[in-house]
């Protein structure tokens, strides 16, 4: 399992590329699965996971969420992090989506 | 002032200042034909809202004063250059004092660029503020008004009319609200509140509670939730619920037709209206969950026999106002078809017959809850004993039952229970649950609380030898002997006791989830040293609450940490002998008193071990 990528690629459902830390991908439980190599998916071989279902602005705002999770892991009393309103229930079927 | 004039024409008395001023080069005449100018100017563009008032002073020295200390202020640039940008900070702070008059009032004087000079000029335009009778153009709005003396000053330095200053004010009080701090001691509290509600438990809160959360604060502005999952929609109306914003204008965001179900669990707000609109948006729904649902009437049922044909869930807390008869309707009507029924604070109707009538127009009912419904009583736990598909049983009655009918329930039903709860029947004796033991074989629930009848032998032998497999939620809480001439309890102990609380975990330790031994005071401190031993594990349990089980100290704590590797919360209030606990990363520890700063209770990115290892340290230190 050497081979692991330290980055990986989120690709938006308008073509956006977003090259994040695979831990931080890795808070949601679902990108984990999908880049895990012994689950074999098309994914995990790439490095690269593609959402069809969630575009460039708000998968924006999903990438910066998980470095904020991963920054304040260990953290008590976090500040709450700042999101555009207009994305809120955009965000919410997409983070609901990624379980996170 | 780079106006240099051939012939300088002043005669009459000079001044020693104007000696001066003409000494540096400075003419006051110049000052006053660009002030003359720029007030025309500013007048001209007085209905754009700009104001740009010049000073109604008229004195040539004073301004040449002002010009002189801009000239002197030129000399030293360097300095005001580092200043500039702190002063560009606070300019920004303070938006509200405004610009454009300023740089139009500038634009007439090329050397006016310093800063001090704006403020010179902010100076004057203050004083340029039309007296108050006048009639002037809101800056907002651009109508024309009266000015008074408590006309505001806009944004931009103009002056606003009274409906327009209003809401600029309101607008200024929400930002610096905003702006403002929450206290510490009001920090910690919704710290601890949100630890109670299982939101946060350390680091970063889940990006879907940051979205449900920034959604309830702004109720007001969302026009449609579009197709959410049911399953977020459920958590929206729950915190809608929590905020008691769940009214008439923002109940339609919940209702679609495409919905299998309606859940609002604070109902208060809504009228007839809004029922009306629930049955009419969603016929199709199979599950109505209406919790304190104080207006809803008969009309209201009446309609929903009407429209709604699928219900299988019906879930109605406090609905006082539903009379005896239309009870007996919902049920004759739409009985056939109901799985569930849930029903909770009924005090002016509700008698036993419509549990008879429950009993036997609703055949295919599998779950029953019937909580605080004060007409009820013995009867209709006999009738409830004839419901053949029952699974899922909570019970909750005022008036006094007897054992023997308890007994005939569970031999009847119990069978078939995969969850039984018996709260407050605190005359239940051992016999009851032996007839528990005996009968139930697939029960994965258990409650039984509120009791001071059953002793310790009888719930040990419950948990002895019972052929039900492990039990995944188990509530015994408050079952203990109350007798303040007798507090440490009888000689036989009432209530979980040592022997009880580990046949219990013995028995259902592999399966359980959920445990709440709250308040059974008699457990000894050998009994929980002996089952969170750190040895043996509860890899299942997520919730544990012992609770005003006074025996238990700080090395129980720690066996628990290491016992319950899945341990999500911890509930002890009341443990007074908890002390200086280190709590681990991801289990929240609830309640213990005299928890000031000294007792971190959150998870702080330690690990099980580390944070035991802590806890000895200190138990050093505190022994030396």
């Amino acid at each position: 399992m050497n081979d692991l990528t330290e980055y990986v690629t989120l690709i938006s459902s308008d073509d956006f590329s977003y090259v994040v830390l695979r831990s931080t991908a890795c808070i949601s439980p679902i990108i984990r699965r999908m880049l895990d190599p012994s689950n074999g998916f098309m994914e995990a071989s790439t490095n690269t996971v593609h959402f069809d279902n969630i575009n460039g602005i708000v998968l924006e705002k999903v990438c910066e969420y998980f470095y904020y999770n991963e920054k304040n892991k260990d953290a008590k009393d976090v500040a709450d992090p700042d999101f555009p309103t207009e994305l809120c229930l955009e965000l919410l079927m997409a983070a609901d989506y990624l379980d996170v | 002032m780079s106006g240099r004039r051939g012939g300088n024409t002043i005669r009459g008395p000079r001044s020693a200042l104007t000696d001066f001023l003409a000494a540096n080069n400075i003419s006051a005449q110049q000052i006053r034909d660009d002030y003359q100018r720029r007030r025309q100017e500013g007048e001209e563009d007085a209905g754009e809202g700009a104001s740009a008032q010049a000073p109604q002073q008229d004195d040539d020295e004073a301004l040449a004063v002002a010009a002189q200390a801009e000239e002197d202020e030129k000399q030293t640039k360097k300095r005001k250059r580092n200043e500039k940008d702190a002063i560009d900070k606070i300019k920004k702070a303070k938006a509200s004092k405004g610009g454009k008059g300023k740089k139009k009032a500038k634009r007439g004087d090329p050397d006016l660029d310093d800063d001090d000079g704006e403020e010179y000029e902010d100076e004057f335009n203050k004083k340029a503020r039309p007296a108050p009778g006048q009639f002037e153009h809101c800056e907002v709005c651009s109508k024309r008004f009266t000015v008074t003396p408590y006309s505001k000053e806009g944004s931009d330095g103009g002056l606003l009319c009274t409906p327009c200053g209003k809401e600029f004010t309101k607008d200024l009080k929400k930002e610096q609200k905003a702006a403002q701090k929450q206290p510490v001691s009001r920090k910690r509290r919704k710290m601890e509140s949100e630890k109670l509600d299982g939101v946060a438990a350390g680091g970063a809160k889940s990006l879907v509670q940051l979205c449900i959360n920034r959604i309830a604060q702004h109720h007001d502005d969302v026009e449609e939730l579009g197709d959410l999952p049911e399953n977020l929609l459920d958590r929206l109306s729950a915190i809608f619920s929590k905020k008691r914003v769940m009214k008439s204008k923002t109940l339609p965001l919940f209702l679609r037709p495409d919905l299998d179900a309606v859940i609002v669990h604070d109902a208060a707000y809504l009228e007839e209206e809004d029922y009306q609109q629930i049955f009419a948006v969603c016929p199709n729904m199979r599950k109505l969950a209406l919790s304190n649902t104080c207006q809803f009437k008969d009309a209201s049922v009446d309609y929903m026999l009407e429209r709604c044909h699928n219900l299988q869930h019906i879930q109605l807390y406090a609905a006082n106002l539903v009379t005896e008869e239309m009870w007996h309707r919902l049920f004759q009507e739409a009985g056939s078809k109901l799985h569930t029924i849930k029903l909770k604070w009924l005090d002016a109707a509700f008698e036993d017959d419509v549990v008879a009538e429950m009993a036997e127009c609703c055949p295919d009912l599998e779950r029953l809850k019937l909580k605080l419904c004060r007409r009820l009583g013995e009867p209709a736990v006999e009738h409830i004993a004839t419901m053949k598909n029952l699974k899922h049983l909570s019970l909750q009655i005022g008036n006094s039952v007897s054992n023997d009918t308890l007994i005939d329930l569970v031999t009847k039903r119990g069978s078939k229970l995969s969850t039984l709860s018996l709260d407050k029947f605190i005359d239940a004796d051992n016999e009851v649950l032996q007839a528990i033991h005996d009968n139930c074989k697939r029960l994965s629930k258990l409650r039984f609380s509120e009791n001071d009848t059953v002793s310790d032998a009888g719930f040990a032998a419950l948990f002895t030898n019972w052929s039900n497999p492990p039990l995944t939620f188990v509530d015994v809480n408050s079952t203990r002997d109350v007798d303040n001439n007798n507090p440490t309890g009888p000689e036989e102990v009432i209530g979980v006791g040592s022997s009880g609380f580990k046949a219990l975990m013995a028995h259902s330790g592999p399966a359980l989830k959920h445990l709440d031994v709250a308040s059974c005071r008699f457990i000894e401190l050998s009994a929980f040293i002996d089952v969170f031993n750190g040895a043996q594990t509860y890899p299942a349990l997520e919730y544990i609450n012992i609770s005003f089980c006074n025996k238990v100290d700080t090395s129980v704590t720690a066996g628990i940490f290491k016992s319950c590797p899945s341990l999500k919360q911890l509930v002890a209030f009341g443990c007074f002998d908890v002390q200086d606990v280190v709590v681990p990363r991801s289990i929240a520890l609830i309640g213990v008193p005299r928890a000031q700063d000294a007792i971190e209770q959150f998870g702080v990115g330690i690990g099980v071990e580390e944070a035991i290892g802590r806890m000895v340290e200190k138990a050093n230190i505190t022994a030396h």
